[in-house]
């Protein structure tokens, strides 16, 4: 007899073969926020209505976006002999001519795809395959593995690609423990900032006996820059959902949250329909696959509040409060949400879950560096030729992924300036290009791997200009709760006013150094914590820039050339 | 301490107590550590910073807040070091931006008056000396503590927000919040009132009521907690709002039976210039209310009566002493003893209730003695005759762990106010409430299960409760088997309780009574709060049986967080009983001798008049019956309505000016303590009863202090045995001396009594309309208007009332009408617009909010104005439509 995960399995196979084995020609639209805010719901509509005008065999699905924004919308077209052909910065009244010529009349418009894949490589011109494009040959994709080839919301398709057999194996050949060690051997080290080492966290949890035992999964990403998390939920949003149910056996937990900021409406839509997908199919609910594991699972909103994001904070928005952070400890594990023993886990950390189970610790610890294993999730955007998001293996420096993931600088001479990690980190320059990707060594340059985003600025960026509006937007978000932050960041804020104003004095980058180190000693969260990072990393790679204007010679010009970036500031009447 | 943690604070060694965090351990030890978000007895909150301390333990050394964080095992706490003041320095400073503080970091502080020049050219009113709270800002402490910098580099900005003094009782001066957040949370984790919150977030984050509106529509109770805990002047009360202090006495409020233990500050005058609620009162556990924070000042009023007068040609003259005794002793002299009656004050003390019952007995030889609110009354005498005690079997804070409550015919959250704040507390914390009551009160608005029967057939309703409790075999059967005398009749006389019967003539549906019943028995530890609003005598005896027995059943006798809680009104109430201030065999109770002055029966009185008010819910024919006697005698702080008709009025010394012992509801016997002696001729109650005595030839009054009255008492009064002033010097002591818990003697057993179906449906009433008003702190379904038409803000809104259809069809209303609700003498209660929501025939409801009540009292041109309280009182009334001239929704009074 066969097992319920065989029968899911037959199910999704089945589905498989029929979009990419039979008659039928596939066409892929790349959706996501990306993808749909470069116009891909048109581009889809259009195939399809071209699809039944033309009455060509073929399927048009919008799946996952792959992550070359620069390339939004993009297409590809899965031919029956297995030749798959990439097409980007599709224009809705482009379908009908590619429609038309490549799959009615069988030649692929060469000039208007860039890639190719698959098939015997023939009829395929000069394009070059998709995997020897350095922005994907450089990639290591893990938690992003079926991006571009999948639609999210089609479960079977999930585990035609591999899917749920983790949490198969999990539920019917490991024990919790085993799994504890697993994530524990395996490295994986938490992708939310901190750093943290999963399994150390797991294993804080598991030994509680308490009745209700909650895990997390914190999607507020509210880091200008950052769209990693968002991008897993809405392309992939069942590794995560797999994720955090296996998250939930490891530690014996009765529920799981996945929590979203309010405003990431595709995420949230996203995420509801996998869940509800995954009860229906038995991977969630009452007695999982069959097994005595039950486990319930839902998606939680709030205000949008970027400290929302710090995990006790989170734990009182959920519970319907003011969002703003708890003081530690006691720490989650003890009294997390509803004061019940609770984990919290990053949406990447959760993402890797599955992959770490289904190809063991080994595998997983074989990639990255010694103290960092696995990839990093990089969300690349500002002054740089392939905006985008790219996974790549720990251990790449950073000017690999800014020369060969990202192309280099997009306009002007050279890149100046890097935000990286989000606006409580830090700010690079030229000479810490070299640091490796790694959650140590961007440390020790002064900046972090933190949210993953990289915004890039080019030698137009003014530095001081930029750390106005970092620290505005973290003076803005401070939730107020404690002196340091709420004060501490209004007075940093005043401080760089005056220096983007030529109205500074002398006196005020000791003062600004004072109010940040009492932040950072004496604030309850690390907003207020970390809050000086940029500005102390600018000191350290651009201390001459932001001498002079204290001198009084400020540099023309603003973020990214254009002005100062309006970001709304709090601040006193 | 056993399980304590030992660690070191600064090389010494310090043991926290479990539970206790760094700072906690601290304050034990008197170790100073600044900090300005905690408050003891609230939860640690973490946003000052100002705590900070280094903590080297396990070899890591960190920075923690000390007020949030445990002590570890064998930790190293530092406070002293320079970085760690070098923070908390920067810190303070942070938050000097924000607040006027030329002042606050200026070497001239304690030398400049408002009027000096400034050196330092710090804006008027930007000045710590015109600040209200100057002579006790705890903010100001601090900045002084952590020695911060005569001049900062930060900007400062003044918030420039208008002050709110639109509301009653107390101003509110954001300008001067550093936002620490202890008022929100006092309101919300202490008060349960959350009529404050923390407004927007970042740089401007501030605290105030939601949307800005007034405290009057936001839930206020005007409790004042927000107040006591501000560290800063930004909430302040507003009389008295500049006076500086010289001393704080510990005394007790005198306005109703909880008698929280308040900390009166006293100017160098001897004034009472504040009242805030004492952190160590055992009673009050920091708590206080409207009437208790706000209500002591009638003792400062400049119309206080400072000497005796007589009345001579119709007119009262001045007198002395001795002249005035002269007159009481030919004009008490000389009658019967059926003539006379003597009635003691509800506030008064346990001296003065003792010696005023000696005096009645030994002297006047009259039964009739009673206090102005009854201390005979059918509650708590029939609670004495089943239990032993006329008060309640446990300590008020017990409350707080609770797991049920079931509250009838009572009013607390008004009444008396700080009892109910461990009870919502309870509720907070998941207990669930049952109240019985056909009114709204601020506790219905929180009880799982609100029973609003036909008045009158609370008892039944109760029967009906324990019958369902022994149909489920819900009841406490070991208790039952070896606590109870007489369980078997009981139960017996409950088969006769037939649940439909019952549901019909209580008016409550079955599934209901099932509810509330499954709640109280199911329960871990269940209370019982019985007040006795709109019952008979009859009914509230019938109450008190069906009570007794439910708590018996139910186990909750003996037993910590169970128990029965008398809600009676006058203060002392259980001292004057105690004392024997009640009628003696064949002697009149207070409602007794009114009726007996108006027929002319009673002919010669002696009226102790302090909180006595002709005004007051249960004494409005008091002043026209005392206008009947051939002679009265008053004794009172204030001129009223009572000193009115006098031949003789005595001046009396206030609370401020004894010592004294009063005994609350938990029967803890508590001490008043004296602010300052009285300026003029006033003398206490028992000072004055005693000079009577002595004038009328009586022995045994020669005492000279309050003590050797109390000396006398412990020799008289069992319960009282072994107590004496110095013992109870600190916080006070129930009595029987060590009995914290009634029936806790494992020993013990509780007599329960058959209850008779025929009785408990009789006391029922039918035919006439009953008008049971509710009054409520919010209303958040409906909408308030704030109007204010000068300097203050007045609730105005739209009336409803609540009318049964079968009531309105009889009085010939439609739904929507105006109408209006008079009583038999043609006062009008209520007038608003008829809504068909009352659960019974012959119930009329009508709810207000407190805010409107606040404003009332407030706005009273009466110097004492807490006895004139109104309170939640039934009346028999008549619907009629509301003449059109009347503006529809205008409130009645
Ligand atoms: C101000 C602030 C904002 C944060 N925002 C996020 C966030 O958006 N997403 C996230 O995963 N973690 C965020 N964190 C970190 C979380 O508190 C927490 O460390 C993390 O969710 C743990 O997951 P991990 O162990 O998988 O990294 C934030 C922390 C702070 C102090
Ligand atoms: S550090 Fe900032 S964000 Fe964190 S609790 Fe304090 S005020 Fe709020
Ligand atoms: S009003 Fe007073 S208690 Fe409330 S937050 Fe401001 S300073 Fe603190
Ligand atoms: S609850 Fe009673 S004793 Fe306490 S302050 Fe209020 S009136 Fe006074
Ligand atoms: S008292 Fe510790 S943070 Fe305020």
């Amino acid at each position: 007899m066969s097992t319920p995960f065989e029968d899911l399995q037959a199910r999704a196979a089945k589905r498989w073969s029929e979009l990419t084995e039979g008659e039928s020609a596939w066409i892929r639209v790349g959706g996501g926020t990306s993808g749909q805010a470069a116009g891909a719901d048109a581009v889809f509509e259009a195939f399809k209505s071209s699809v039944e005008s033309t009455g060509v065999n073929a399927n048009v699905s919008m799946v996952s976006a792959m992550g070359l924004m620069y390339l939004e919308p993009q297409v590809d077209i899965l031919m029956p002999n297995g030749a798959r052909v990439y097409y980007g910065n599709v224009n809705a009244d482009e379908a009908k001519e590619i429609v038309e010529q490549h799959l009615k009349e069988g030649k692929p418009l060469t000039d208007r795809a860039y890639a190719y894949s698959g098939g015997d490589g023939s009829g395929v011109g000069n394009l070059p395959e998709l995997d020897s494009m350095p922005m994907v040959a450089l990639q290591k994709r893990i938690a992003t593995r079926n991006f571009g080839d999948t639609d999210p919301h089609d479960l079977l398709q999930y585990v035609a690609n591999g899917g749920y057999t983790a949490l198969n194996r999990a539920l019917t050949e490991m024990t919790p423990e085993e799994i504890v060690d697993e994530v524990k051997a395996a490295g994986l080290r938490g992708r939310g900032g901190a750093a943290f080492p999963a399994g150390v966290k797991w294993s804080f949890l598991a030994p509680s006996k308490a009745p209700v035992k909650y895990v997390l999964c914190n999607c507020e990403e509210g880091d200008p820059g950052a769209f990693n998390d968002k991008g897993i939920i809405e392309n992939d949003p069942h590794t995560l959902v797999e994720g955090l149910i296996i998250n939930g056996y490891a530690t014996r937990s009765t529920h799981g949250y996945v929590f979203i900021r309010t405003g990431h409406e595709l995420p949230i839509e996203s995420a509801r329909k996998a869940i509800a997908a995954a009860y229906e199919a038995g991977l969630l609910g009452k007695n999982i696959l069959g097994t005595d594991f039950s486990f319930d699972m839902e998606v939680s909103l709030t205000g949008d509040s970027y400290v929302a994001g710090e995990e006790t904070a989170l734990m009182e928005a959920i519970e319907g409060k003011r969002s703003t952070p708890r003081f530690k400890p006691p720490f989650p594990a003890a009294a997390g949400l509803w004061q019940k023993p609770t984990n919290i886990n990053n949406v990447k950390t959760l993402s890797y879950v599955p992959e770490i189970v289904r190809n063991g610790s080994d595998w997983f610890k074989s990639i990255g560096t010694e103290t960092t294993s696995g990839t990093a999730i990089v969300c690349l955007s500002g002054h740089i030729t392939y905006p985008g998001m790219y996974e790549v293996p720990m251990g790449m420096t950073i000017r690999e992924v800014l020369e060969k993931v990202g192309g280099g600088v997009s306009v002007g001479e050279r890149i100046k300036v890097l935000q990286a990690g989000g606006p409580l980190n830090g700010l690079l320059g030229e000479d810490a290009f070299d640091t490796m990707i790694d959650f140590d060594a961007m440390s020790a340059a002064g900046a972090s791997i933190g949210s993953g985003g990289i915004i890039v600025g080019n030698e137009t960026v003014n530095v001081v200009d930029l750390l106005r509006s970092l620290v505005a937007f973290n003076q803005f978000e401070s939730c107020g709760k404690c002196f340091p932050c709420r004060l501490g960041n209004t007075h940093m804020l005043e401080i760089l006013d005056r220096m983007c104003q030529n109205k500074a004095k002398s006196a005020d980058l000791a003062l600004l150094e004072r109010v940040g180190t009492s932040m950072k000693a004496g604030s309850l969260c690390g907003h207020g914590q970390l809050g000086f990072n940029p500005i102390a990393s600018a000191l350290k790679y651009f201390g001459d820039e932001i001498k002079s204007c204290l001198a009084g010679e400020i540099a023309p010009g603003g973020v990214f050339g254009d002005g100062t970036m309006i970001l709304p500031t709090r601040t006193r009447p | 301490m056993a399980d304590g943690t030992t660690f070191k604070i600064d090389g010494r060694d310090v043991v926290a107590k479990p539970g206790q965090t760094i700072l906690q351990a601290a304050m034990d030890q008197d170790i100073y550590i600044p900090y300005l978000c905690y408050y003891p007895k609230m939860k640690p909150q973490g946003s000052c910073r100002a705590c900070m301390v280094e903590v080297e333990a396990n070899g890591r050394k960190m920075m923690v807040a000390s007020c949030t964080t445990p002590p570890m095992p064998e930790a190293e706490v530092t406070t002293n070091s320079e970085e760690v003041e070098g923070l908390r320095r920067n810190v303070v400073e942070l938050l000097m931006s924000e607040h006027p503080h030329g002042c606050l970091t200026c070497h001239r502080i304690e030398l400049c008056g408002p009027q000096d020049i400034c050196q330092r050219h710090v804006t008027v009113t930007d000045r710590c000396t015109i600040c209200p709270k100057n002579e006790r800002c705890e903010l100001k402490d601090t900045v002084r503590a952590v020695e911060l910098d005569l001049r900062t580099p930060l900007n400062y900005h003044r918030r420039d927000l208008p002050i709110h003094s639109d509301d009653p009782f107390y101003d509110r001066d954001y300008n001067l919040c550093i936002v620490c957040s202890r008022c929100v949370r006092v309101c919300d984790e202490v008060r349960f009132d959350t009529a404050l919150t923390l407004t927007s977030r970042s740089g401007v984050a501030l605290v105030g009521t939601s949307h800005g509106t007034s405290l009057l529509e936001s839930g206020c109770e005007f409790c004042g907690a927000c107040v006591d805990v501000c560290p800063t002047g930004s909430l302040t009360e507003r009389n008295y709002k500049w006076e500086k202090a010289v001393s704080e006495v510990a005394t007790v409020c005198t306005n109703c039976p909880v008698g929280c233990q308040m900390i009166a500050e006293v100017n160098k005058f001897g004034k009472v210039v504040r009242f805030k609620a004492d952190l160590a009162g055992a009673a009050n556990n920091g708590q206080a209310c409207m009437t208790g924070k706000f209500g002591y000042e009638y003792t400062n009023d400049s119309s206080r009566l400072k000497r005796p007068y007589v009345r001579e040609g119709g007119i009262l003259r001045k007198a002395t002493w001795d002249e005035a005794l002269e007159k009481i002793k030919s004009g008490l002299g000389g009658r019967s003893s059926e003539e006379l009656a003597v009635i003691t004050s509800p506030r008064g003390s346990n001296e003065d209730q003792y010696v005023a019952a000696k005096f009645a007995k030994s002297v006047l030889k009259t039964a009739n003695i009673d206090s102005a609110l009854n201390a005979d009354n059918a509650l708590l005498s029939r609670l004495e005759a089943r239990l032993g005690a006329g008060a309640a079997t446990n300590p008020i804070w017990d409350l707080e762990n609770s797991k049920s409550l079931l509250v009838v015919a009572g009013n607390p959250t008004e009444e008396q106010n700080v009892l109910a704040v461990p009870a919502k507390k309870a509720v907070r914390e998941g207990a669930k409430l049952v109240v019985i009551d056909s009114r709204e009160t601020e506790l219905t608005r929180y009880a799982t299960e609100w029973l609003r029967p036909k008045p009158g057939s609370e008892a039944l309703l109760i029967a009906g409760i324990s019958r369902v409790i022994l149909d489920e075999a819900l009841e406490d059967k070991e208790f039952v088997g070896s606590r109870l005398d007489q369980a078997e009749e009981l139960k017996q006389s409950l088969w006769t309780f037939d649940l439909a019967k019952v549901s019909r003539d209580t008016g409550i549906e079955d599934a209901q009574i099932r509810r509330a019943a499954r709640i109280f028995a199911e329960s871990d530890a269940g209370a019982i709060l019985l007040g006795d609003d709109g019952l008979t005598d009859k009914a509230a005896e019938l109450v008190v049986d069906a009570s007794i027995d439910l708590a018996a059943i139910t186990g909750n006798l003996g037993k910590a967080s169970g128990g029965i809680f008398p809600l009676y009104r006058g203060a002392n109430t259980l001292g004057a009983r105690d004392m024997g201030a009640t009628p003696g065999e064949n002697g009149r109770d207070i409602a007794e001798m009114m009726s007996g002055m108006t027929s002319g029966d009673v002919k010669a009185a002696l009226v102790m008049a302090d909180g006595v008010s002709g005004y007051s819910p249960t004494l409005s024919s008091l002043p026209a019956a005392l206008e009947n006697l051939d002679f009265l005698v008053v004794s009172a702080a204030l001129d009223s309505e009572i000193t009115h008709h006098a031949n003789v009025v005595l001046p009396a010394a206030t609370y401020a000016e004894q010592n004294s012992s009063l005994t609350n509801v938990e029967r803890r016997v508590q001490l008043l303590r004296i602010t300052a002696e009285p300026k003029h001729e006033e003398k206490t109650g028992w000072e004055t009863v005693a000079a009577i005595a002595n004038a009328m030839g009586g022995t045994g009054f020669d005492y000279a202090t309050a003590s050797d009255v109390f000396t006398e008492i412990a020799q008289e009064v069992s319960n009282y045995s072994g107590l004496n002033y110095e013992r109870l010097q600190s916080g006070g002591i129930q009595w029987p001396v060590d009995s914290s818990i009634l029936f806790s003697d494992e020993a013990s057993k509780v007599t329960v009594v058959a209850l008779n179906y025929d009785e408990l449906a009789n006391s029922a009433e039918s035919g006439s309309l009953t008008f049971a008003p509710g009054r409520v702190l919010s209303q958040p379904e409906r909408d308030v208007v704030v109007r204010k038409p000068a300097d203050m803000n007045y609730v105005d809104r739209e009336q409803f009332v609540q009318v049964h259809p079968d009531d309105a069809k009889s009085a010939g209303l439609n739904e929507g009408d105006v109408i209006q609700v008079k009583t038999d003498d043609g006062h009008i209660l209520a007038r608003g617009k008829a809504v068909f929501d009352s659960p019974q025939v012959g119930l009329v409801g009508a709810t207000t909010l407190f805010g409107e009540l606040a404003t009332k009292m407030h706005e009273l041109d009466v110097a004492d104005w807490t006895p004139q309280m109104p309170g939640l009182g039934y009346s028999t009334v008549t619907l009629e439509s509301a003449p059109v001239e009347q503006e529809a929704g205008a409130a009645a009074d």
